[in-house]
């Protein structure tokens, strides 16, 4: 049999077991554990054990000693494709920053250490200082350094949440701001529509409760503003003169123009097919949540670096991608998922138009002043951040009701517990645990919508209880509006026909995890055109990692 | 001599002694001879003041003012400022203070150790690299995240010294620190197999069911 | 209290607990009819104190006191990283030792009471190079105990996991008698017919161990300084029994990281 190269991924008692059965049969293995010793010496859990040899593993000493297995610990698996049958893998291994073949076990480093971790090894059992040995048998000095404090590590960008806190802490609130936009440009925008993940990972939860990051970002953005500071953001001497097309003045393509410029591309041109930049938080997020002056300004600081920005014009219609793709050198397609999908119940699309509008199209109408005035009845059916959106425009724009349909309770309802308050508060009436069955018109316009009530039955594949409706319980609500807020897609037609560049059954685009390019060279994706409807911030994540993408398929031309 | 140089064990020995107030006195910022000693001199006094007071002590029995050896009635009125604050929260282990006589000099004496102790005064030291060219890694820390590495160590050390005290008057149970110390018996435990994995502590033995610790020789 | 969560372990500094700062809002008189801003923002007073609640969580401080200490001149900041780009063959996945488990019964008190662990923190009890030397104490107040529980934390985990599991509470029950005198162990579990087939008989032969078949309801304390209380059901019927230390029967959880990889690779992580 020929020698095969095998890699096990995981030092645990499986892979050792994995490992000396592959070595067993003449095969070259690669061992790659993340923590710095081999973890096999586990108490069995298929056989009863007696106690002198509770603890052996024979197999662990074969691998340890085999000349076949090579044993990689504190290295992390950064990435592996499949290509021909073949595995390629990039493993990173991690310094320890102790030499172990120079270390005594004297332990005058861990006496001295000041700072006290959670011992992985022991389970917690102990406290571990930053430099200490893993396992007591066969040591492993190392220097434990987390690349990120978790907070840094939740968020999508990375940002350096615990230096611009402290520095805010100091009294030091441009200098906050200014670490903020060393990898945000939108700092104003983010910090008043983040649902703050970072909050929701932050440590102090345990003790009481998490810090109030989101806020304090904005806090340094108002301050700015209140003290009628201007900046210019900075763009390097060298430039490069390679021209790239941005699709969507959005957040992912907002951040990947800004990103751009401060590498020194001059020639960036950001189409956008509405009057309006910003996208879904022009045209999505109400105005009562992001003031369109505010979004306004941090998008002219963008603009101001020498980014152009075309308006009102139409990908598809106004200039085709092919087009595009022959004028520039690089294309980033930040479109984001403006379509609404459908409630599919009968008498929908009998009144689409005339009385039935999706949450997306109702959001942008109302941002862009395009809606008639408020009259009689709304109700929006769903649970989600847009459906609470459009009930609180709804309620603001003066319609005499307002309702949420929800199906499920308010425990499973995705909104951010924290706008469910607040539309509750208003007086838009929550209907839990109600669905739509008809929409009721005159046959000229929508009169109403006849609902049924719902109980919770078993779980479904996501976990949460599936809805089921009660016989019988069918009532009516008058109205005069009706708004489905179930979800977002996108809107991919401005590929045109016969597009080569791929699209994956959720009518997303597939990227690659480093650069943000699609299967076409030169042409890259990012933001919910990638991720489907999410959130400010992973679009902005997706900017940023496209326009890394975009520099290196530039510089390496 | 500079006031960078007042060591902060010299402070709490003091204190220790029965002193009710310290005042220490330096020059101006930027006057200094030696360049930097005031600026040691008051970080050296912000976290010896945090320090006691998170054993217990009124914070304001130690004061660090400035004035210039030119400056009589400044000098005068600094101290009779201070005279009068002193004499407000009256003689230390009273009502001015959160822990009482006999125990606040127990306490003082464990916050002695902790400023003798290595941990800290290395990295007070630091301080002015850290937050102007970085760490090791080349990390620039912002004063609150420093402030929270000098409160990590301050909280921590003052328990582990604690217990190491105890331990030097002789074995113990885990059981019978959290009892002396005030301290919750989990956290102690904690310690205690951290002091272990240290070499620091070793099971002496074990009496019924309760193991008992001691120090390592090397630690008595 | 206990201050590890999540595998953190984090400082009881002296300015805990205090509030989170709340966003001022304007009444909801003033939001009817227009779009005004209904968050304020922080006063100045606020954010900073807001800020001031940040621990900047603990990492290796980078003081390189470890370094000046170090007389074998063993420690050195400037060790690289090694990167390498290999070629497989063959990719076997597994779960490696994060040592995830899945979500615990919350009534059964792992989290609020130090001396309620898992199987996992027992395993590096029972070990001889583990923490305690190989002493069996409670991490509640550092005492021996005389009365153990070992309890089923996933009831509804499966057979296999059933089976696994009361395998390994046997195993731990056996090298905790063996190590303590006068040790009582009761394991609570629902039991698979595959454990009762190929496990009852040898189990039953162990001496201090008694098997329950039953569900673990709640652990609670009711007297500070006094031993847990179990409740669990059996036949059922409702049953109290107090404890010195209970050990929670913990699944195992893949890493989510690992389950992306397993996916990616289309191959099933073991």
């Amino acid at each position: 049999m020929e020698e095969k190269k095998v890699l096990i991924v995981g030092g645990g008692i499986e892979g050792v077991r994995a490992a000396a059965q592959k070595a067993g049969a003449g095969n070259h293995v690669t061992i790659v554990e993340k923590f710095p010793t081999l973890g096999a010496e586990r108490i069995p859990r298929d056989r009863i054990v007696t106690p002198d040899n509770a603890f052996e593993n024979p197999e662990l000493d074969k691998v340890r000693n085999s000349p076949n297995v090579e044993i990689l610990t504190y290295s992390d698996l950064k990435k592996a494709t499949q290509n021909d049958g073949k595995v390629l893998a990039k493993i990173s291994k991690k310094s320890l920053r102790v030499d172990n073949t120079k270390c005594n076990d004297c332990k005058a480093c861990i006496k001295v250490c000041p700072v006290n971790m959670y011992d992985d090894f022991d389970e917690g059992f102990t406290f571990r200082t930053a430099v200490d040995y893993f396992n007591s048998t066969t040591g492993e000095y190392n220097i434990f350094k987390e690349d990120m404090p978790v907070c840094q590590r939740t968020c999508p960008v990375n940002l350096d949440i615990r230096t611009y806190v402290g520095q805010i802490a100091d009294g030091k609130y441009l200098n906050a701001l200014a670490t903020i936009r060393g990898r945000l440009p939108l700092p104003g925008s983010i910090g008043r529509v983040c649902p703050h993940p970072c909050e929701t990972a932050c440590n102090r939860q345990y003790l009481d409760n998490p810090i109030s990051i989101c806020f304090l970002k904005r806090y340094v953005a108002d301050v700015e503003l209140a003290q009628n500071i201007e900046p210019a953001y900075k763009t390097p001497e060298k430039k490069h003169p390679e021209k790239i097309a941005i699709i969507g003045a959005g957040p992912s393509g907002l951040t990947c123009a800004y990103d751009l410029a401060r590498m020194g591309y001059q020639n960036i041109t950001i189409f956008e097919a509405l009057p309006v930049p910003g996208g879904y938080l022009w045209v999505g997020i109400p105005e009562y949540r992001l003031p369109k002056k505010l979004l306004k300004r941090e998008v002219d600081l963008i603009a101001a670096m020498g980014v152009e920005i075309k308006y009102n014009t139409r990908v598809g219609k106004d200039i085709t991608m092919d087009q595009m793709r022959k004028d520039f050198d690089a294309v980033f397609i930040g479109a984001g998922c403006h379509r609404g999908l459908k409630l599919q119940c009968p008498g929908e699309d009998e009144y689409q138009g005339k009385g039935i509008v999706d949450c997306v199209t109702f959001l942008r109408e109302q941002a862009l002043g395009q809606l008639p005035p408020a009259k009689g009845k709304l109700i929006v059916i769903g649970g989600g951040n847009a459906a609470i959106d459009s009930a609180r425009v709804g309620w603001r724009m003066g319609f005499d009701e307002v309702y949420i349909l929800y199906r499920r309770t308010k425990k499973e309802m995705p909104a951010n517990p924290w706008e469910i308050d607040a539309a509750e508060h208003e007086g838009v009436i929550l209907q839990y645990l109600a669905a739509p069955v008809e929409i009721l018109g005159d046959g000229n316009k929508v009169t109403g919508m006849k609902c049924i009530k719902m109980e919770l039955g078993e779980p479904d594949a996501s976990g949460r209880r599936r809805p089921v409706p009660m016989e019988g319980s069918e009532y009516t609500i008058d109205a005069e509006i009706i708004v489905p807020a179930l979800s977002q897609g996108t809107d991919l037609a401005f590929l045109g026909e016969n597009s080569d560049i791929a699209v994956n059954r959720w009518n997303t685009f597939d990227v690659d995890d480093e650069t943000g390019m699609t299967n076409v060279p030169g042409v890259f994706a990012g933001g919910d055109v990638v991720t489907g409807a999410d959130i400010a911030i992973r679009a902005v994540a997706g900017g940023k990692k496209a326009a890394l993408g975009i520099d290196q398929y530039l510089r390496s031309r | 001599m500079c006031t960078g140089r007042v060591d902060p064990a010299l402070v709490a020995g003091a204190f220790k002694k029965g002193l009710d107030g310290l005042l220490v006195v330096g020059c101006y910022f930027g006057d200094c001879h030696y360049i930097s000693g005031n600026f040691q001199a008051r970080a050296k006094m912000d976290f010896t003041r945090k320090l006691l007071k998170h054993i217990g002590v009124n914070e304001e029995r130690l004061a660090f003012r400035q004035c210039s050896s030119g400056e009589a009635s400044v000098f005068v009125d600094l101290i009779g400022k201070f005279d009068e604050k002193i004499r407000e929260l009256g003689p230390i282990g009273g009502g001015g203070d959160r822990l009482k006589a006999p125990e606040i000099f127990e306490k003082i004496g464990t916050a002695q150790a902790v400023l003798a102790g290595e941990k800290i005064r290395w990295v007070i030291g630091k301080r002015t690299p850290f937050l102007e060219s970085g760490n090791m890694y080349g990390e620039i820390f912002t004063e609150h995240e420093f402030n929270r590495a000098i409160d990590m160590i301050i909280v921590e050390e003052t328990e582990v010294q604690e217990i190491l005290a105890k331990l030097r008057q002789g074995s113990q149970s885990v059981t019978d620190l959290a009892k002396a110390l005030a301290i919750p018996s989990e956290r102690i435990f904690r310690y205690i197999t951290a002091l272990k994995r240290k070499n620091m502590v070793t099971l002496e033995k074990v009496s019924g069911r309760s193991p008992i610790f001691q120090l390592a020789p090397q630690e008595v | 209290m206990i201050y590890e969560k999540n595998r953190r372990y984090i400082i009881p500094f002296d300015d805990v607990p205090a509030d989170r700062a709340v966003m001022p809002e304007i009444s909801v008189d003033e939001r009817r009819g227009n779009f005004t801003e209904v968050e304020t923002g922080f006063p100045e007073d606020v954010a900073v104190n807001e800020a001031k609640r940040c621990l900047s969580c603990r990492r290796c401080l980078g003081c390189a006191l470890c370094w000046a200490e170090c007389k074998p001149e063993a420690i050195d900041f400037g060790i690289k990283p090694r990167e390498m780009e290999l070629t497989f063959d063959e990719v076997v996945i597994t779960r490696g030792q994060d040592n995830a488990f899945e979500k615990i019964n919350a009534q059964l008190g792992f989290g609020n009471y130090a001396d309620v662990i898992t199987d996992l923190q027992f395993e590096r009890m029972l070990s001889p190079t583990g923490p305690t030397d190989g002493l069996v104490v409670s991490p509640h107040n550092g005492e021996i105990p005389k009365k153990v529980a070992i309890i089923q934390g996933n009831v509804k985990g499966g057979d296999d996991h059933l089976l696994s599991s009361a395998v390994l509470g046997v195993n731990e029950a056996i090298l905790a008698i063996n190590r303590v005198n006068d040790l009582e162990v009761n394991l609570i579990s629902p039991l698979c017919q595959a454990f009762k087939d190929k496990f009852s008989d040898d189990a039953k032969k162990v001496a201090g161990l008694t098997i329950i078949e039953a569900t673990p309801e709640s652990v609670e304390r009711p007297q500070e300084g006094g031993p847990l209380t179990l409740t669990y059901s059996q036949n059922g019927g409702s049953k109290k029994d107090d404890f010195d230390m209970v050990v929670v029967l913990t699944k195992p959880k893949i890493a989510p990281e690992v389950a992306a990889l397993g996916k990616k690779l289309n191959q099933d992580v073991i």
